[in-house]
């Protein structure tokens, strides 16, 4: 009896939280210092910080960037200047800065997947956190590990823009056929297939196995993740090509091979293949939750009545697990204003700062950013009703979501993987054992070459 | 005579130091990644702390002819030296047949072959990402022109004669549907990558042709037709070895700038089917910038390609040099 009350007296302080940093949102003095725990009297004020990210007509960038100047500078007299690196240059753009010693830049955030081999040039943030009182649980663990990149002891950058997998889907079409939205990619199958008998012209699902910029990865890791492999083993030996493997490659294959998917999609990036969804060609997609917002929008008008969202599919009789993609952002070593770049993650990164960017209070559309990554702010009843339920969904989805192998050896095993799904994808006949065997020999060579099975 | 010799040197220097920091600094740095193992993620040997700046103090103990020989065992690499000599040979090869039939259309005067000729730059003008980006969508199945344009002259003739034979007694044939995926098939990937580049070339080599062929004396053509030949005669036997020389210098330019492709490579394929269209360019910022960070390695693949092009460049200097050369 005591253990309940205990735990209804935590459920009802969580929630007290919860609620309270939603109150704080609208109440709170956003111009004092003491708000977001800033120290006061300026004593940064005069400097100047770079800041390596790019893309600032992304929304979330877009309104950051813009109370950057008119706030985070009033409040602590630091110049924040946020790069604009076109997305397609900013992996060399980070690594060549970070490997430079007069490198111009203070601040920088990354995708995930590039974090390993630029993890020796960034500050830790250890003692930032504990001083900061950062709830680093308030985070999915698929974040929490991709911002120590693997390591047990170290924070390199904390989450700042993150995305779950999700399935959209068309409510119409599905209810046409009076089916519910597939929990397992199988059931994806099964409504192929009954799509194909009920003869609709609609592609069942639009997938991407194309080259460009690896994205035909994403949903081959969920195939795997949820048939119950992995890449590597505890060992770092390549298990993707075991039976389980080869069997979440058949499933993942199957959508083209069975027609449930365009042809084309063998040269489909993510953003191609999600035209096909909003063009009203494609009836499901798997992908980024940020997209929700161009469904919604979309021209055609069947499409924009219709989107429906639920996460990402499963596998039948196993596990669900998709990739969950995190930007973390993070401080040079090298800079010469550390102690300022903290004080501006420090309020970039505040709860406060996070719940006033998914809340559209600018009423701008450039501004109207959907992209959390604190678990308690997606669980926000005001987030959650201006989306449709979109945040709930997606802290379902990230409670079970997993991330990419964070060793600097993975981008280079990334395009042998990707020419491998693709090459399965492009010729019908391929023997898929043998191909993915191959891809696991040369994955080997690599990880053997970089001393993983020495000893 | 000594001070001439003086100022010339004076007048010469900004240029030379220009190069000597633009092109010779780079390629003896270049030279010297390449001859060891340098990964952008590790602590150089070489780099020097003094203050807060970097120097590079060179380590000469260290050289190594590694990635060298690394290059010639790399499949990725051999593959992306066939692929890009397949691209070159079909590039080089339409941009100049093209550019020269244009050319051939386009050499009489008048007001519209005035208005065409000044419109055959702008495909040459716009940027080769751009031109990816357009292509990729032009190729696209669903709502690509090429697709359409096929459907609409060739298939849908085509498919009126069927349905036309499928009233008669005689068995049916399927219906033709042009549903290709162009830049999902190795072949066609890199032709339309080839073609997406003949495209903007082969215009502007109509206009350098249209400028040689504007230059050859016409009296020599009215002796030909007196002689009795045809316009292929005359063509094949009079033009043809005028333009020699012009052929000659567009065929090494176009081979240098073909051996060099990269921009429509990212924006139109990224590099597949698989590997099918990874030019060697491509291949180089993959290993250097994206996947490996292996500088060292990047560099020395590039130094094989600067030997290529050096080759390509001697022999187009020393065309232009031959006391022969009559440049036209």
């Amino acid at each position: 009896m005591k253990a309940h009350r205990i735990f209804l007296l935590a459920i009802l302080c969580l929630a007290l939280t919860v609620s309270a940093i939603g109150i704080q949102a609208q109440d709170v003095d956003l111009m004092d210092p003491a708000t977001f725990g800033l120290q006061e009297g300026k004593p940064y004020d005069g400097t100047t910080l770079e800041f390596l990210i790019c893309c600032n007509t992304a929304q979330q960038f877009a309104v950051l960037d813009k109370w950057t100047a008119e706030e985070f500078t009033a409040m602590t007299g630091i110049t924040v200047n946020w790069g604009d690196v076109p997305f397609g240059s900013l992996q060399e753009t980070l690594y060549l800065e970070a490997s430079n010693p007069n490198t111009e830049y203070d601040i920088v955030a990354w995708v995930d997947a590039w974090g390993t081999n630029i993890k020796d040039f960034l500050y830790p943030l250890n003692d930032f956190v504990a001083e900061a009182g950062i709830d680093m649980s308030d985070y999915s663990p698929a974040y929490v590990t991709a911002s120590m990149m693997g390591s047990t002891d170290t924070i390199y950058g904390l989450p700042f823009r993150g995305h779950p997998q999700i399935l959209y889907y068309r409510s119409d079409v599905l209810a046409e056929l009076g089916v519910e939205p597939p929990k397992t990619w199988q059931d994806v199958s099964a409504i192929g297939a009954a799509m194909a008998a009920a003869g609709m012209e609609i592609k069942p699902i639009s997938m991407y196995y194309g080259l460009n910029v690896d994205q035909n990865l994403f949903n081959w890791y969920s195939h795997l993740w949820g048939a119950g492999t992995d890449l590597f083993d505890e060992n770092w030996e390549p298990i993707f090509n075991n039976e389980a493997g080869l069997a979440a490659t058949i499933q993942y294959l199957s959508y083209l091979r069975d027609g449930y998917t365009d042809q084309q999609s063998v040269t489909l990036n993510e953003g191609d293949a999600w035209q096909e969804v909003l063009d009203g060609r494609a009836a499901m997609y798997v992908g980024w939750w940020w997209r929700y917002s161009s469904m919604l929008g979309s021209a055609v008008p069947e499409v924009a009545a219709n989107a429906g969202i639920a996460p990402a599919p499963g596998w039948e009789g196993g596990s669900t697990a998709s990739y969950g993609y995190l930007w973390p952002v993070g401080v040079f070593a090298q800079s010469d204003n550390v102690e300022a770049s903290l004080e501006f993650l420090r309020w970039m990164t505040h709860p406060i700062t996070e719940l006033r960017a998914v809340s559209n209070e600018l009423g701008d559309p450039a501004y109207d950013n959907n992209v959390a990554v604190r678990l308690s702010i997606l669980q926000d009843e005001n987030y959650n009703a201006r989306f449709n339920n979109l945040g709930n969904v997606a802290a379902d989805i990230l409670s079970n979501a997993r991330t990419i192998p964070l060793i600097p050896e993975y981008t280079e095993i990334i395009p042998i993987l990707a020419e491998t799904i693709n090459e399965l994808a492009v010729d019908p006949n391929a023997d898929i054992q043998a191909v993915l065997d191959r891809a696991a020999e040369d994955v080997r060579d690599i990880m053997d070459s970089a001393g993983y099975y020495d000893g | 005579m000594r001070k001439s010799k003086w100022i010339v040197w004076v007048l010469l220097a900004p240029g030379l130091l220009i190069v000597a920091l633009t092109t010779t600094y780079p390629l003896l740095t270049a030279l010297y990644f390449s001859l060891h193992n340098y990964k952008l993620t590790k602590p150089v040997d070489w780099a020097i702390q003094v203050g807060g700046d970097s120097f590079v103090n060179f380590n000469f103990s260290a050289l190594s002819l590694d990635n060298y020989i690394q290059a010639f065992t790399d499949d990725r690499f051999i593959n992306s030296v066939v692929v890009t000599l397949e691209f070159t040979l079909v590039s080089v090869g339409l941009s100049v047949i093209l550019g020269l039939g244009i050319a051939l259309l386009l050499q009489k005067e008048g007001f519209w072959h005035r208005v065409t000729k000044s419109i055959l730059i702008l495909p040459f003008a716009i940027s080769p990402a751009l031109k990816g980006y357009s292509w990729r969508f032009m190729l696209n199945e669903n709502f690509g022109i090429f697709d359409k344009v096929i459907d609409l002259f060739i298939s849908a003739p085509l498919n009126a004669l069927i349905n036309v034979w499928n009233a008669l007694p005689f068995g049916d044939i399927p219906l033709i549907s042009m549903n290709l995926v162009w830049l999902g098939d190795g072949f066609w990937a890199l032709f339309m990558l080839a073609l997406s580049e003949t495209w903007g070339w082969a215009p502007l080599i109509a206009l350098m042709f249209i400028g040689a062929l504007g230059s050859i004396d016409p009296h020599i053509f009215e002796s030909a037709r007196i002689d009795g030949a045809n316009n292929w005669q005359i063509f094949t036997h009079v033009t043809l070895p005028i333009l020699r020389p012009v052929i000659l210098i567009i065929v090494m330019l176009k081979t240098i700038f073909s051996l060099k492709m990269f921009d429509q490579v990212v924006t139109m394929t990224g590099g597949g089917p698989i590997r099918a269209t990874q030019t060697i360019n491509f291949y180089v910022h993959q290993v250097g910038f994206v996947r490996g960070l292996d500088i060292g390695y990047a560099s020395a693949l590039s130094y094989i390609l600067v030997v290529v092009l050096t080759v390509v460049a001697a022999g187009y200097v020393l065309f232009l040099l031959k006391p022969d050369y009559n440049g036209s």
